[in-house]
C-alpha cells in the first residue's frame, strides 16, 4: 500500500485550474522531488492534498485511508512560507509543538536547532532571518515522529551549509522508512536526495519517473550522416524518439529509452561519429518544460 | 572506514551505477577485501547525500553480479567464497568490459574496420601488457 495516492485531483478558480488532474502514488519510504516552474501548482497541490484548502476534485488516500484528523499526527507539513508566530520566541515554540503532538522531541528539536545554526532560542521569531526562520519550521517538523513529511521549499534562504544538513536530514529520515514528498527549485538538491521526481507544469504533471530510470533512458544520440540529403525514413516514427533534430549531415535524435539501441539503429542506417549525450536532470526538466531551452552538458564517446 | 567512493550526482549517468562502478573498481584493486564490509546503505546515503533507495539499489545489482553479498542484520561484505580474489577478478573483468567495449564501439563508429581495430588493440596490449621474453 502506497504511502500516499492522489486521484485525478483538480483546483479551480473560476476558470483557472491551478491544479488541473493529478494523479500520484508515492510508496512507502519513497523520497518524492516535486519540480515546476513558479506558478505550476506544487504549493497549491500541497495544501489540497492536506485538506488546507478544499480541493474542486479528487481524491487522496494516506496509507489506504481518507484523511481525518488524527492522521496529523503523524504527518508534518512545513510550507513555503513559515507559518511561526512572529510574536513567540523559538523556546515558545518548542513548547507549543510539545503540547500539541505526543512525538515531539524537544531534546531533538534543541539538537537540530544547534545543528543549523539556530542558537538563541529565547530569540522572538520576528528577530529571525528568513533563512533561520526556515531552518527553525524545518528543525521542529524533522523533530517530530512522523510517517510522512511534506516540505514546500524546505532549503529556501539556508545557505549552502545548512541546504546540505536539511538535504541529510531528508535521507536519514527516507532511511527510516519515513516518506517524504518535498518541492524544490534546486534541481541539485532533487538530484541527490530523491529516488523519484514529477515535474509540474500549469496544474499538470508533464513528467514522472525514478531519477536514475530517466537519467539512464533520455539522451542525445548524436551522428553524421554519409550526405546533407542522405534518408532517414522510418527513424522519425521510432516511439523511443522524441523528436528528431537534423542539420545538414548532423543528425539529433532526444531519446527517452533506450539510447543504445537507437545509437545501433543509427549506425546501421549508415550514421557515423555516433554520440550519446549524457542529460542531468536540469537538462531532462528543461527539455521537458521549454524543449528548445535544453542544453546538452555532459559528452561521453559511443 | 574511510570514505573511497565518490559520485557525480549532476552527471547524466545513474547514481546506481556510479556506486556500482566505483565498488567494483574498489573490490579490483584491493581497496576492498575480500570479506570486507562495506558501509551500510544509510551509512553511505549520509556520506555522499544521495537517496538510500539509490544506493540499495547499487547493492542489490552488486551482490546479484555476485560482488557482494548481505547477510540479513549483518550488513553487506564482499564476497569471500571460492579463491581468495575471485571477486575481485571478476569486479576488473566487469569494469574492464565496459571499457573495452565502449573503445570498440567508438572505433567502429569512427569508421574503423575490424583489421584496423585489431591492429590498435594488439599496439596497446603491447604496449601495457607486453608477452615474456
Amino acid at each position: 500500500m502506497n504511502a500516499l495516492s492522489i486521484a485525478g485531483l483538480r483546483k479551480t478558480y473560476g476558470s483557472v485550474a491551478a491544479v488541473d488532474g493529478i494523479d500520484l502514488e508515492i510508496p512507502k519510504g519513497c523520497v518524492f522531488g516535486l519540480l515546476g516552474p513558479n506558478g505550476a501548482g506544487k504549493s497549491t497541490t500541497f495544501k489540497c492534498v492536506l485538506g488546507l484548502i478544499r480541493a474542486s476534485a479528487g481524491r487522496v488516500l494516506f496509507a489506504g485511508a481518507p484523511l481525518e484528523p488524527g492522521a496529523f499526527e503523524r504527518i508534518a507539513y512545513v510550507p513555503e512560507r513559515s507559518v511561526l508566530y512572529d510574536w513567540m520566541s523559538v523556546r515558545e515554540h518548542i513548547a507549543y509543538m510539545q503540547s500539541n503532538f505526543s512525538g515531539f522531541d524537544p531534546a531533538r528539536a534543541r539538537e537540530l536547532l544547534a545543528q543549523l545554526g539556530v542558537g538563541d532560542e529565547r530569540k522572538k521569531v520576528r528577530a529571525l532571518s528568513k533563512g533561520m526562520r526556515t531552518a527553525t519550521a524545518v528543525a521542529l517538523a524533522f523533530a517530530r515522529r512522523i510517517d510522512l513529511l511534506l516540505l514546500d521549499e524546505p532549503t529556501s534562504g539556508l545557505d549552502p551549509v545548512n541546504q546540505r544538513t536539511v538535504l541529510n536530514l531528508i535521507i536519514n529520515e527516507a532511511a527510516q522508512g519515513t516518506t517524504v514528498v518535498f518541492s524544490s527549485h534546486q534541481i541539485g538538491q532533487v538530484e541527490r536526495a530523491a529516488e523519484r521526481i514529477a515535474v509540474m507544469q500549469r496544474g499538470r504533471i508533464i513528467l514522472e519517473g525514478v531519477v536514475d530510470d530517466l537519467k539512464a533512458g533520455r539522451k542525445i544520440v548524436e551522428g553524421i550522416l554519409p550526405s546533407d540529403d542522405f534518408s532517414i525514413n522510418g527513424l522519425a516514427s521510432d516511439a523511443r524518439i522524441a523528436r528528431l533534430e537534423r542539420n545538414g549531415r548532423i543528425l539529433r535524435a532526444y531519446v527517452t529509452e533506450q539510447p543504445d539501441a537507437i545509437a545501433e539503429r543509427m549506425s546501421a542506417l549508415g550514421a557515423q561519429g555516433l554520440r550519446v549525450v549524457d542529460l542531468s536532470l536540469e537538462d531532462i526538466f528543461l527539455d521537458a518544460v521549454a524543449p528548445k531551452a535544453a542544453t546538452a552538458s555532459i559528452v561521453e564517446g559511443v | 572506514m574511510p570514505v573511497i567512493f565518490t559520485v557525480d550526482p549532476r552527471s547524466g549517468i545513474p547514481i546506481y551505477l556510479q556506486i556500482i562502478e566505483q565498488v567494483k573498481r574498489s573490490v579490483a584493486l584491493g581497496l576492498l577485501a575480500p570479506g570486507e564490509q562495506l558501509p551500510t546503505v544509510k551509512q553511505l546515503a549520509l556520506d555522499l547525500t544521495v537517496n538510500p533507495n539509490t544506493v540499495a539499489r547499487a547493492y542489490r545489482d552488486l551482490e546479484h553480479d555476485a560482488v557482494i553479498e548481505t547477510a540479513s542484520g549483518r550488513g553487506s561484505f564482499v564476497r569471500a567464497n571460492g579463491s581468495a580474489d575471485s571477486a575481485s577478478i571478476a569486479a576488473g573483468r566487469d569494469v574492464a568490459r565496459s571499457e573495452i567495449d565502449g573503445a570498440v564501439r567508438a572505433a567502429k563508429s569512427l569508421g574503423l574496420e575490424r583489421a584496423a581495430v585489431t591492429e590498435l588493440f594488439e599496439t596497446s596490449l603491447d604496449r601495457w601488457l607486453p608477452e615474456e621474453s
